[in-house]
C-alpha cells in the first residue's frame, strides 16, 4: 500500500506531503493540484519501471514556476513485502536561455530503514538482499538503476519496482478504448485505449475472475449475457458482448466501442474491480463517476469500499460528484486540496475537528459548493 | 437465493452502523443495489442528521410506498436514553409535524442499539456487555470488520436463535426486524 509521498519543487507541489490510508479521497477547486498527484505519481513510476531518460519524463514545465529552485525532491514510501520501502529522489536541473537538462543527483532505497540502494553523483552502491554491498563509480545520471537491476540477490528492490508498477493511474476515456487487440497487456494506459489487451491479459485464463465479473456486469447491464473474445486476424482479437433480446429469445452481439460511454465506463469500472482485487494494486482514478447513471454510482462505491476496507485494494479517487463525496465522506478519507494563483498547494484533512465549523450541519457537497469549507 | 427487488432506504448515524446494516441485510437476500443510504459526512452531527431526515424520509416513504416496493430502515443509537426513549424522541418529530406516529403495516423500521453500535458488535464477537454500562465498547479497527458479526446475527435472526445474555435493544430490534420482514415481501 502506498503509504505517503513528499515533492519538493514539482509544478504547484512546494515542501508538500501526503499520507494515505485505504481509500482516499482527494476534493478541492479547479486547479487546485489534485492531479498534479497523480502526474508525479506516473513520473516517479516511469522513471522507476521502464528505463525511459530521466529528460524524457521531468520537463522544464514541471518546475515550481514562481522559484528559481534547481533541485526536485521526490519520496515515496510503500507499505508491502512485510516491511516499509522508502524511496528518494533527487534531480538537479541546468537551464539555460535554449537548453534544459536534468540528472539524477541522488537515488536511494530503503527496506525498514535497511539501506538496499545508494546513488550519488559520483558512485553506486547496491545492497544485496543479505546486506551485501557492491560499488562502482557512477556513469549513468539519466536513468533510474532500479529498472535495471535483475539478480536473485535483489528481490527486495525488485519487489519495490513491480510494485510501484502496480500503481493504475487512470482516466477513463470511454472513446478511446478499441475493441481490437494485438496482443496482450499487463498494465493499463490512463486513457484505458488498451482496455481490451489488458482484459485479455488478465481475463482470458481466469475463468473464475470472468464468472464473477459476468455475473455481476449480468445484474447491472440489462440482457447482458457474457463476453466473446473474437479471432479476427493472425494475431488480432475483437471484445464484444452478448446480449438476450427478451422478445425473441435470441443473442445479439455487439463489439465494445459499439456500446454507450456509461456501457463501456460500467464494464471497464468492474472489470477493475475483478481484475486487480487482492493484486496489491493501488487504483488511482480521476473523476471515476464520469459517464455514469446516477444509480449506478451508489453500488459501486460499495463495491469499492468493500474492497479496500478489506485491504484487497488500495484507492486514490478525485471527485466532483456529490453522491460520491456524501457516501465516502462519511469516513474521514478526504483530504481538501487549495491553491492561490501562482502558489503552492495546501492540504487539509476533512475529520471530525471540522464539525464545529459547520454548525449548518450541511452535508460536505453542499458545503464544498457554497465554498463555506474553506470559511 | 433469489435476490429481493425491494428498495431500501437506509438511514444511520455512521459508516459503522450503514456497513452492519448493509451486511446484515445482504446475508438475508437484499439487493445492494436496492440499498440506498443516508449517512451523514464527518463533518455533521450523526444523531441530528437522523432527527432531521427522519421527517422528510417518511414523508417520502408514504408518498411512494403504495406504488412501489419500498422500506424505510433507520438505525441511530440509544446513547444515554433508553430505546423507548429515543423512540419516542423520533415519534414527536413525526407529531410535531402533524403526521401519524408509525403505523404497524408501514415499512418503516427503527433499530436502536444501546449505548451503541459496538454494544451490539461486542456482544456478537462473544464479550460481555452491559448496555446498561456508561462505558463505550471499543471501536474496531475497520467498520468493515463488522461483516462476519453482522452476517452471523443474520443467520441468527432467519432460524430465530434464542439469543443468551444479549442486550435488551438487540433483543428489540430482533423483534422489530421480524414485523418489517412480512411487509418486504
Amino acid at each position: 500500500m502506498l503509504k505517503r509521498l513528499y515533492v519538493d519543487n514539482f509544478r504547484c507541489l512546494v515542501d508538500f506531503e501526503l499520507n494515505f490510508d485505504s481509500i482516499n479521497l482527494f476534493l478541492g477547486d479547479n486547479g487546485a493540484g489534485k492531479s498534479t498527484i497523480f502526474d508525479v505519481l506516473g513520473k516517479l513510476q516511469l522513471l522507476i519501471t521502464s528505463g525511459d531518460a530521466v529528460e524524457d519524463i521531468f520537463k522544464q514545465s514541471d518546475l515550481t514556476r514562481w522559484q528559481s529552485n534547481e533541485k526536485q525532491t521526490f519520496e515515496l514510501e510503500i507499505l508491502g513485502n512485510n516491511g516499509i520501502y522508502k524511496y528518494q529522489l533527487e534531480l538537479i536541473t541546468e537551464i539555460g536561455t535554449n537548453h534544459f537538462e536534468n540528472d539524477i543527483s541522488s537515488e536511494k532505497l530503503w527496506f525498514n530503514e535497511d539501506p538496499l540502494l545508494d546513488v550519488d553523483m559520483e558512485k553506486l552502491k547496491i545492497y544485496s538482499d543479505d546486506g551485501r554491498i557492491s560499488y562502482s563509480s557512477r556513469y549513468n545520471f539519466s536513468q533510474s538503476i532500479i529498472r535495471f537491476l535483475k539478480s536473485d540477490d535483489n528481490q527486495k528492490i525488485i519487489w519495490f519496482r513491480e510494485r510501484v508498477s502496480r500503481l493504475a493511474l487512470l482516466k477513463i476515456s470511454p472513446n478511446a478504448i478499441v475493441s481490437e487487440s494485438l496482443d496482450t497487456s499487463q498494465f493499463l494506459d490512463k486513457k484505458m485505449e488498451n482496455f481490451v489487451s489488458w482484459y485479455r491479459y488478465i481475463f482470458a485464463d481466469n475463468q473464475n475472475k470472468l464468472a464473477q465479473l459476468t455475473e455481476s456486469l449480468q445484474e447491472i447491464l440489462d440482457g447482458f449475457v457474457s463476453f466473446k473474445l473474437e479471432k479476427i486476424g493472425q494475431k488480432a482479437v475483437i471484445l464484444k458482448l452478448i446480449f438476450k433480446i427478451e422478445e425473441s429469445n435470441q443473442n445479439i452481439e455487439y463489439t465494445f466501442e459499439e456500446l454507450s460511454d456509461g456501457q463501456k465506463i460500467l464494464v471497464v469500472l468492474y472489470s477493475l474491480f475483478y481484475g486487480l482485487e487482492s493484486q496489491d494494486y493501488t487504483l488511482c482514478i480521476d473523476e471515476p463517476e464520469n459517464f455514469l447513471a446516477l444509480p449506478e454510482i451508489q453500488p459501486w462505491l460499495f463495491q469499492l469500499y468493500d474492497l479496500c476496507s478489506e485491504g484487497k485494494l488500495q484507492a486514490l479517487l478525485i471527485s466532483h460528484h456529490p453522491q460520491l463525496i456524501d457516501y465516502l465522506l462519511s469516513s474521514p478519507i478526504g483530504y481538501w486540496f487549495e491553491r492561490q494563483a501562482h502558489s503552492s498547494v495546501k492540504v487539509k484533512p476533512i475529520n471530525s475537528e471540522l464539525q464545529k465549523c459547520n454548525e449548518s450541519g450541511l452535508s460536505m457537497s453542499e458545503l464544498i459548493a457554497r465554498r463555506w469549507l474553506s470559511e | 437465493m433469489s435476490k429481493s427487488r425491494i428498495q431500501i432506504v437506509l438511514l444511520c448515524e455512521d459508516k459503522q452502523q450503514l456497513v452492519f446494516a448493509r451486511h446484515f441485510l445482504e446475508k438475508r437476500g437484499f439487493d445492494k443495489r436496492k440499498i440506498i443510504p443516508l449517512i451523514p459526512s464527518v463533518v455533521q452531527s450523526g444523531e441530528q442528521f437522523v432527527r432531521e431526515s427522519y421527517l422528510s424520509e417518511v414523508k417520502k416513504y408514504r408518498q411512494k410506498c403504495n406504488h412501489l416496493a419500498i422500506a424505510l430502515i433507520v438505525m441511530t443509537d440509544a446513547d444515554n436514553l433508553s430505546v423507548q426513549q429515543r423512540l419516542n424522541q423520533l415519534s414527536s418529530v413525526l407529531q410535531e409535524n402533524k403526521l401519524p406516529d408509525r403505523q404497524k403495516e408501514e415499512a418503516i423500521a427503527l433499530f436502536i442499539p444501546k449505548r451503541n453500535i459496538e454494544t451490539w458488535i461486542g456482544y456478537l464477537k462473544g464479550e460481555k456487555v452491559n448496555e446498561e454500562d456508561k462505558k463505550t465498547y471499543n471501536k474496531l479497527l475497520k467498520e468493515s470488520d463488522c461483516k462476519p458479526y453482522s452476517e452471523n446475527l443474520a443467520e441468527r435472526c432467519q432460524r430465530q436463535e434464542k439469543f443468551e445474555d444479549s442486550p435488551d435493544s438487540l433483543n428489540i430490534a430482533c423483534q422489530e426486524f421480524q414485523r418489517l420482514l412480512p411487509l418486504l415481501k
